[in-house]
């Protein structure tokens, strides 16, 4: 583990525990696992046993929430895989800076600056168009194993 | 088009057809060569869309030297025809029938077939066109030609030409192959008729006459001849017209007089419950003369029987078309059956049928030698052939008629033919089992089939007919045949590891049904078959115990396996939905075993159910039974249990039998077939009981993360188990069930089941409430059930830390695991339990919506928490007290607020496109749910068993369906639309809820009033019918209302229905006006099936009762945009006809609508073909 990723972790919630074990049988379609160490998000499980009269075993195909990245993984159903705690906060957007930082108002008051614009096309326009108008946007951070991504984006409506 | 293919009037320009067929054939050629093909294609389209361009395309037809060319013109031809035939001159319309048929004649030695039969399919498409309009002598005129052609007079050639557009036309008359023509099916049904009755036979004589005339020369020749082609077209024309699906004359009769003509062969279809393909032969008594007294199946023998002396000739094999042709006849004549054969106890039928088989014999027998010369490389067909007509006589015969059918010509019966037809059939498979879709696996199908078609007709006569001695013992024979078979391809698999689950899933399902046809032919021999597979258990159980911890078992693991499946399909059936009896021919076979613990059946049962005992042994259990072989046992057990196990038909000795007193009277049993009361209600049937709910925890506890195991487990023992009341009044009482209850709230590893095996064990939990004594005790149970886990929730959801902790996934687990338990109990609502369930509910309301908020961003628990909600809503509406009806309305509706809040105008991004459709398609699932949530509140409107009425709390139903919907609609975009099951979903909400209620929508804004009916509009446009068929109605009601509200003089739709300008000027029209001119524009423009014209008539005619100026206006629109006088005129008095003829009052009655329907059916098809021309 680097120092950095640490230095994040402990800003986030303090002694939360970044994974969590879980049965592989009960993972599902949808869920989160780990895989190869990164967070990753279902999309397929299914089950197949090792030689006819062996234990069923889970087949997963997942993708990385954060880069989109496709990984797969086989566990025996009844071991227990790591499954990433991933958290989801909504801030209020009040500046996008030039070298494309944004700066988001905490729910206490403070201002949190060192996230990126997303690098997604669609939500980058939507983002700053919807600020150059004078919108109210709330954008969702998702984040999970030390690492944050704007995940969505809400308009509340326009700035009074 | 803009080349122009109009036809001058007086002699045609030279030039101009000239100049259209180089640039058809220009197109032709592009396309073959791949350049530029759109513009070729749309060259071909403006030839068949330009009117009259009949002549360029005869044209074309007789001088173009480019097969494609000449190809493309008989389609054009078809095309334009087929479109205005409405207004094409009678003469205008022989002539292009006499000109493609002349055409075929006269080109009928020419290479390109493919252009003769396009030719010869447009003149039967046209002949059929206009079948109910020319007289029986404009008919006569084009068969003379027909029947000159087919006798051979002109040639054989030309003979040839003639059978194949008589081919053509068959198979255009019959519905199945026939090709649309814009009309409604009565026609097709019409046209149908008519040929069967007046031309069918002819059809049959010329060609059987044709095929009677070649056949010597065929026979004397040493090559092939060119009558050969022309024999086996005739015999290919023969079988279709046997295939044809004869409706007698009772049919024509009630066509006649109106009564429904698709009903007969409905009901055909339900009778057969086969899986054959076998097609009975119905031709009726007027047949008889050709089919069976004038020898024509003598000669149809001799004949192929000479064909076979022949196939060492050049050109004449086994496989060669002849040859097939005539084989497939010979199998088809075995099917015939009906009233063809007079009313002589089947005697005429018998002769028939043993005349078939002498002639078939010869082709399957001696099996061994048979399938040693195939196994040598003889071609397999006539032996499948064979196999196919025995099928045939099997499914026209009974079994003793099928059996003694040989013995008249061999010492042994059919059966025994077929039993040793079979074994080597199976000894192929046994030898070649790696190889698949050999000869031995179709004709062993076939096979089956035979067997199933026998052994199903001995079961439904009913009566304890048996199949004849030698019958019996040649199934039994064979039966160990099979398993043996199967033993040895299961242990030779064993090893052999399965990753393609589909095709595993697949193999499945037609190995359940091999093992059903197995099943019946065992039955059929039970004497010896039950001990044979005790005996083959018990060897091999013995063997697992010799061999427990040294050698390695998983051979007998898989034997084992195998024997649990075949011997639950012999000793039991699947019940289907109903409960199972005793299979009659076991129940038959043993009335006099006096002494229980010997009658075979038991001992059998006994020692699996012993054996599945067994697993409860630790030790045992990791020995011998791996996931799968318990899962075979699980499923054994399921499927004995629903027959044997405390069988309803037992005698009233029960306690909690309150059902089936005097049971054993009615249906007539004796204490004496002890087998079904072995089992039954008394110590021996809840010890039995009690083991298999101690092997069902075991399973669940024992065998972690197997999900197969425990959807057996949990879905078909369990389940199956409470849908019996007399078994759930005993589970009840038994500890075993308790302790599965107490270990469902309380053990961890319960926790850890799938989701869906948590609901269905919580629902069977919740059911078995129904055993208890008294309403109290029930309801007590449910509580006792439920409290730990509404009490978590309650607790989880007031935590302070909540936000910090909700999206762990230690905590997201145990919530989506409560909420489905929960889920499955609410699913579980029956009248004596409601009280319970309800309240269990109304406990969780709050944290429901706190969790709403809390897991806002994680789909999978929105969604959880919607189904829950909405399932415990459909099961507890209709019993609400007004104001615990209150109460639940006004739940509902802070839970779509909230929903809403969270999810209106939250655009979701990822890197991952497979993410994003992931996202999208979890947001169509939760607004499916909350439609259907709002759907069953609506049901409240309907069914109410509250005492007093829900309005007295100030509710009012209609009212907070219209607020849900306003809340939900904003989030249905377009792009959700097309999800089917959303779409119609809200598309049936809606169209119930403008048919109940319409007059809601004039209080509706406008902003949410455009909004529904904007989908409305798409839904008028959608590609499934139902959906514009709801649409329809749905509009039909909106116009209805509006114009019998207007008629007492109140405001109807009010303001939306009104037209208006607004301050600039603009003009806006009335919701009305704007659905009549979309509606027109659908019925007369666009494309759709012919089954929505009618509900199109029931919306069509409110609109235009509403908006007559707005009809007026459309219709000159039309008129106007007409430059053909003769058509301009055409329209004008179509619209008319339209609204006045048939006498159409302006009143919505019943009479009324069908007038107006009748209109709109002869109004579409007056002007839809020239309307939609180019």
């Amino acid at each position: 583990m680097s120092d950095e990723e640490h230095h994040f972790e402990s800003k986030a919630d303090a002694g939360a525990s970044k994974t969590f074990p879980q049965q592989a049988g009960t993972i599902r379609k949808n869920g989160y696992i780990v895989i190869k160490g990164r967070p990753c998000k279902v999309v397929e499980v299914s089950t197949s046993k090792t030689g006819k009269h062996g234990h069923a075993k889970c087949h997963f195909v997942a993708i990385d929430i954060f880069n989109g990245k496709k990984l797969e993984d086989i566990v025996p159903s009844s071991h227990n895989c790591d499954v990433p705690h991933v958290n989801r906060t909504d801030y209020q957007l009040i500046d996008i800076s030039e070298d494309g930082f944004v700066s988001l108002l905490t729910e206490n008051g403070n201002t949190k600056d060192d996230l990126k614009l997303p690098t997604d096309e669609s939500l980058l326009t939507q983002i700053k168009s919807g600020f150059e108008e004078g919108k109210d946007l709330v954008v969702s951070v998702m984040s999970a194993m030390g690492e944050e991504q704007i995940c969505a984006l809400k308009d509340i409506g326009p700035k009074n | 088009m803009r080349q122009g293919y109009y036809q001058s009037t007086g002699a045609a320009d030279m030039a101009q057809l000239q100049a259209t067929m180089q640039a058809i054939e220009l197109a032709c050629n592009s396309i073959q060569m791949h350049i530029n093909p759109a513009a070729a294609e749309a060259t071909l389209l403006s030839l068949s869309q330009s009117p009259r361009p009949y002549q360029a395309c005869q044209f074309i037809l007789e001088n173009s030297q480019l097969p494609n060319a000449r190809f493309q013109a008989a389609g054009a031809i078809r095309d334009a025809a087929i479109r205005e035939w409405g207004f094409l001159e009678p003469n205008d319309r022989r002539g292009l029938i006499s000109f493609c048929l002349c055409f075929i004649m006269k080109n009928a030695n020419s290479p390109e077939g493919y252009v003769l039969v396009k030719v010869a399919s447009v003149a039967a498409q046209l002949l059929k066109r206009g079948w109910l309009d020319f007289t029986p002598a404009e008919k006569e005129a084009f068969f003379h030609e027909v029947e000159q052609a087919v006798q051979g007079s002109h040639g054989l050639d030309v003979q040839y030409a003639g059978i194949n557009f008589l081919e053509s036309l068959v198979s255009e008359f019959s519905p199945s192959t026939s090709t649309a023509m814009g009309l409604p099916r009565e026609f097709h049904e019409q046209c149908r008729i008519s040929l069967e009755q007046d031309y069918m036979k002819a059809f049959y004589c010329w060609v059987q006459h044709a095929a009677f005339n070649v056949s010597d020369g065929i026979i004397g020749a040493n090559s092939e001849i060119p009558e050969v082609k022309v024999c086996s077209a005739a015999l290919r024309l023969m079988l279709q017209i046997l295939n044809w699906d004869f409706r007698g004359k009772n049919t024509i009769e009630n066509s006649i007089r109106g009564m429904d003509i698709f009903y007969d062969g409905m009901k055909q279809e339900n009778d057969s419950l086969r899986r054959s393909e076998c097609i009975l032969v119905q031709p009726g008594p007027a047949w008889r003369d050709v089919l069976i007294s004038s020898g024509h199946v003598g000669w149809l023998l001799n004949f192929y029987t000479a064909l076979r002396q022949k196939f060492s000739c050049e050109g004449y094999w086994l496989d060669c078309p002849l040859a097939v042709s005539a084989r497939k006849l010979i199998v088809q004549f075995c099917s015939l059956t009906g009233t063809i054969f007079p009313s002589d106890s089947g005697n005429m039928q018998r002769q028939h049928l043993l005349q078939m088989l002498a002639g078939i014999v010869q082709w399957i027998e001696p099996p061994d030698a048979v399938s040693k010369a195939i196994k040598s490389g003889k071609s397999e067909s006539e032996l499948l052939d064979g196999c196919r007509a025995l099928m045939s006589v099997a499914t026209v015969t009974t079994p003793l008629v099928f059996d003694e059918l040989l013995k008249s010509l061999r010492p042994y019966g059919t059966i025994a033919l077929l039993a040793a037809l079979m074994c080597e059939v199976i000894k192929d498979l046994m030898e070649n089992r790696t190889e698949e879709e050999t000869w031995s696996w179709v004709a062993r199908d076939i096979l089956l089939d035979t067997w199933t078609t026998l052994l199903m007709q001995l079961d439904a006569s009913g009566h304890n007919h048996s199949l004849p001695p030698e019958g019996i013992s040649a199934a039994a024979n064979l039966f160990a045949l099979i398993v043996e078979s199967e033993l040895r391809a299961a242990s030779a698999s064993a090893f052999s590891d399965e990753d393609e689950y589909d095709y595993l899933q697949a193999s499945i399902a037609a190995m359940d049904e091999r093992l059903s046809s197995y099943a019946l032919i065992a039955r059929a021999a039970v004497g010896a078959t039950i001990p044979l597979l005790e005996k083959l258990f018990s060897e091999r159980v013995m063997r697992l115990h010799q061999g427990s911890g040294t050698s390695d078992q998983t051979e007998t693991l898989e034997e084992l396996y195998s024997l649990l499946l075949i011997t639950g399909h012999v000793l039991a059936d699947e019940g289907q939905g109903e409960t199972p009896l005793v299979p009659k021919e076991i129940e038959s076979h043993y009335t006099d075993v006096t002494e229980v613990v010997k009658h075979p059946v038991i001992v059998l049962s006994s020692s699996i159910i012993r054996f599945a005992g067994e697993s409860l042994d630790p030790q045992l259990r990791r020995y011998f039974f791996s996931p799968r072989l318990m899962e075979a046992v699980v499923w054994f057990l399921a499927r004995w249990s629903s027959t044997y196990l405390m069988p309803p038909g037992e005698s009233g000795e029960s306690k909690g039998g309150y059902e089936n007193y005097n049971n054993t009277q009615l249906l007539g049993r004796q204490p004496a077939t002890s087998l079904v009361s072995v089992f039954g209600e008394n110590d021996e049937g809840k010890a039995m009981l009690d083991v298999i709910i101690h092997i069902s925890l075991s399973t669940l506890v024992s065998f972690p993360g197997e999900k197969d195991l425990q959807a057996l487990t949990c879905c078909q023992l369990l389940h199956g188990l409470v849908k019996r009341r007399n078994i759930i009044c005993h589970l009840v009482t038994l500890d075993s069930w308790r302790d599965l209850a107490t270990a469902f709230t309380n053990e961890r590893v319960l926790f850890s089941l799938n989701a869906a095996h948590q609901r269905s064990l919580a629902q069977t939990l919740a059911v078995s409430a129904s055993g208890m004594k008294t309403s109290e005790a029930s309801n007590q149970y449910i509580k006792s059930l439920t409290s730990h886990m509404t009490s978590s929730l309650v607790e989880l959801s007031s935590r302070s830390d909540l936000k910090a902790i909700a999206q762990q996934p230690d905590m997201i687990l145990l919530v989506s695991c409560l909420l489905e338990r929960l889920r499955g109990v609410a699913r579980a609502s029956e009248p004596r339990t409601q009280k319970a369930i309800y309240e269990m509910g109304f406990f969780v309301m709050n944290p429901v919506l706190i969790f709403l908020q809390a897991y806002k961003d994680e789909s999978v628990v929105v969604y959880l928490l919607l189904k829950f909600v909405t399932d415990w809503v459909d099961g507890q509406i209709i019993y609400l007290e007004a104001q615990e009806t209150a109460a639940v309305v006004d739940f509902s509706m802070r839970l779509l607020q909230l929903y809403s809040s969270n999810n209106i105008g939250k655009i979701s991004v990822s890197l991952s496109n497979s993410l994003l459709s992931e996202a999208d398609a979890e947001k169509y699932k939760d607004l499916r749910a909350l439609l259907q949530l709002l759907s069953n509140l609506c049901s409240k409107d309907l069914v109410d068993f509250a005492s007093e009425p829900i309005e007295t709390y100030g509710t009012n139903i209609s009212q907070v369906v219209y607020t849900g919907l306003h809340i939900v609609t904003p989030l249905i975009t377009m792009d959700l639309l097309k999800y089917p099951k959303l779409c119609h979903t809200y598309f049936s909400l809606l169209s119930h809820m403008l048919e109940v209620y319409p007059e809601i929508i004039a209080q509706l804004n406008a902003e949410a009033c455009s909004h529904i009916l904007g989908t409305l509009d798409f839904g008028l446009h959608h590609q499934d019918v139902e959906v514009v068929d709801l649409c329809l109605r749905a509009l039909r009601a909106l116009a209805s209302h509006h114009y019998k509200d207007r008629g007492d003089g109140k405001v109807g739709l009010g303001s939306h229905a009104t037209s208006y300008k607004d301050p600039d000027g603009k003009f806006h029209e009335g919701i009305l006006g704007r659905f009549l001119r979309s509606l027109l524009q659908l019925l007369l423009f666009e494309d759709y099936s012919t089954d929505l014209v009618s509900s199109g008539a029931d919306a069509l005619l409110p609109l235009i009762l509403c908006e007559q100026s707005v009809y007026q206006n459309l219709a000159n629109e039309l008129i106007e945009r007409q430059v053909n006088q003769t058509f301009r005129s055409r329209l004008t008095n179509a619209f008319q006809s339209l609204i006045t003829s048939n006498n159409l009052s302006s009143t919505l009655d019943r009479m009324n609508y069908q007038r107006f329907r009748k209109n709109l059916h002869s109004f579409l098809i007056e002007v839809r073909g020239f309307l939609r021309t180019v």
